[in-house]
């Protein structure tokens, strides 16, 4: 992770030089995880990719901006972010909250061909994401699938770290009610 | 929700600093509600991790085109104005060469540089004079001096030559005094004997 670290920073460094193939090899390693970050929150592919290049393009012609290329994780997400929240607002119909209209992502369970979960819980762990603000489903999407700390969190989302905290435990709270009818059979078929 | 002063949350995604860690796990081993909290929470996250990350439909890259590209100076431009440190140093640079150029440029101080020139030798006239007047005056006032020292010294000279005159008069007349009684007691003496040889013829 320090080696991989090190070497992003190096990239960075090559690209504010003007160094395109450096900059393309910087997104290889960030775009699938930007992808699916957006994805999940967005809940719609075509918008997910959409995004995905818009954030990539702003961070190139920002790149200059940022100062410690030790924080361009959190700075990339913030620019991800702000786009997906940028498209909210444009697609909310006046008085709505903050809300898409997701398309069905049953084919989550057979992209990438990955057979150990059952389709049954891939759609379940769907829906019980839908039924999140997206508030709430984001600081999930953060924590549990990428991997950031509170405090990175917070920088990303623009919030306190106290709001982010609270955000995922009242998150995890719903979706602990909404996936444990799943759950129980996944652990019982784990045990066999 | 948890029976430790710490938030079991905040244990289980590893929020609690070294000493608040230590206590609660300390607590979990003895205490059967949360370790059952613990494992709800694991299975919530292990049930979420079982959504698998999609492939990208389409990977992203930029081709370098001079068309795409900022020219040079808006580069340049944007990193002066993206980092601190240049900015810093440019702005140092820039007032040292408005200092350079002040000094350059700066007109000379008007006293020196617009003196006429009949005012100058009128003015070196004045000096030449005062100072052939200050060397006339130092030397009348050593030769004054020298003056005053000679006539002094004559003067002392004169005294010691008078007291020495007088001196020398006193023992002349003392001496003249003593050989005029010598010569009166001599007379007188000659005048006794002759008488005495007389009366005896």
């Amino acid at each position: 992770m320090i080696f991989r670290a090190v070497e992003d920073a190096d990239l960075i460094r090559k690209a504010c030089r003007g160094d395109v193939e450096a900059y393309n090899l910087l997104i290889s390693r960030w775009e699938r995880r930007v992808y699916n970050y957006l994805l999940r929150i967005v809940a719609n592919r075509e918008d997910a990719l959409d995004l995905s290049q818009d954030v990539f393009l702003k961070a190139y012609q920002n790149l200059r901006k940022l100062d410690d290329p030790a924080r361009f994780a959190p700075w990339l997400y913030r620019i991800a972010h702000n786009e997906a929240y940028s498209l909210f607002r444009k697609r909310r119909p006046e008085g709505e909250s903050e809300e898409l209209q997701p398309e069905t992502l049953e084919g989550a369970a057979t992209v990438g061909g990955n057979a150990v979960f059952p389709v049954e819980l891939t759609l379940a762990v769907s829906g019980a994401l839908r039924k999140l603000t997206a508030d709430q489903r984001e600081t999930v999407v953060l924590k549990i699938y990428q991997g950031f700390k509170f405090e990175e969190i917070a920088e990303i989302v623009a919030a306190p770290v106290s709001t982010v905290k609270s955000r995922l435990y009242t998150a995890l709270d719903l979706l602990k009610a909404e996936l444990a009818p799943v759950k129980a059979p996944v652990k019982a078929r784990g045990m066999l | 929700m948890s029976c430790p002063p710490f938030d079991l949350r905040d244990y289980y995604f590893k929020d609690l600093a070294e000493n608040e860690r230590r206590l609660t796990e300390v607590h979990v081993k003895t205490c059967a509600h949360c370790r059952e909290e613990l494992d709800r929470l694991r299975g919530t996250e292990t049930a979420l991790l079982a959504l698998p990350d999609e492939e990208i439909p389409q990977r992203i890259g930029f081709v370098s085109d001079a068309v795409f590209q900022p020219s040079t100076f808006r580069r340049g431009w944007a990193a002066l104005w993206g980092s601190a440190a240049r900015l810093g140093f440019v702005s140092a640079a820039m007032l040292s060469a408005a200092l350079v150029v002040f000094s350059l440029t700066r007109p000379a101080p008007q006293a020196a540089a617009q003196v006429p020139a009949v005012t100058r030798v009128a003015l070196e006239a004045e000096v030449s004079k005062r100072v052939g007047d200050a060397v006339a005056k130092a030397v009348a006032e050593s030769e004054a001096r020298q003056a005053r020292r000679t006539q002094e010294l004559l003067a002392a000279s004169e005294k010691r030559q008078a007291l020495e005159t007088q001196s020398m008069k006193v023992r002349l007349e003392e001496y003249l005094e003593v050989e005029r009684k010598l010569r009166t007691i001599q007379f007188l003496a000659s005048n006794e004997a002759g008488g005495g040889n007389g009366d005896a013829r």
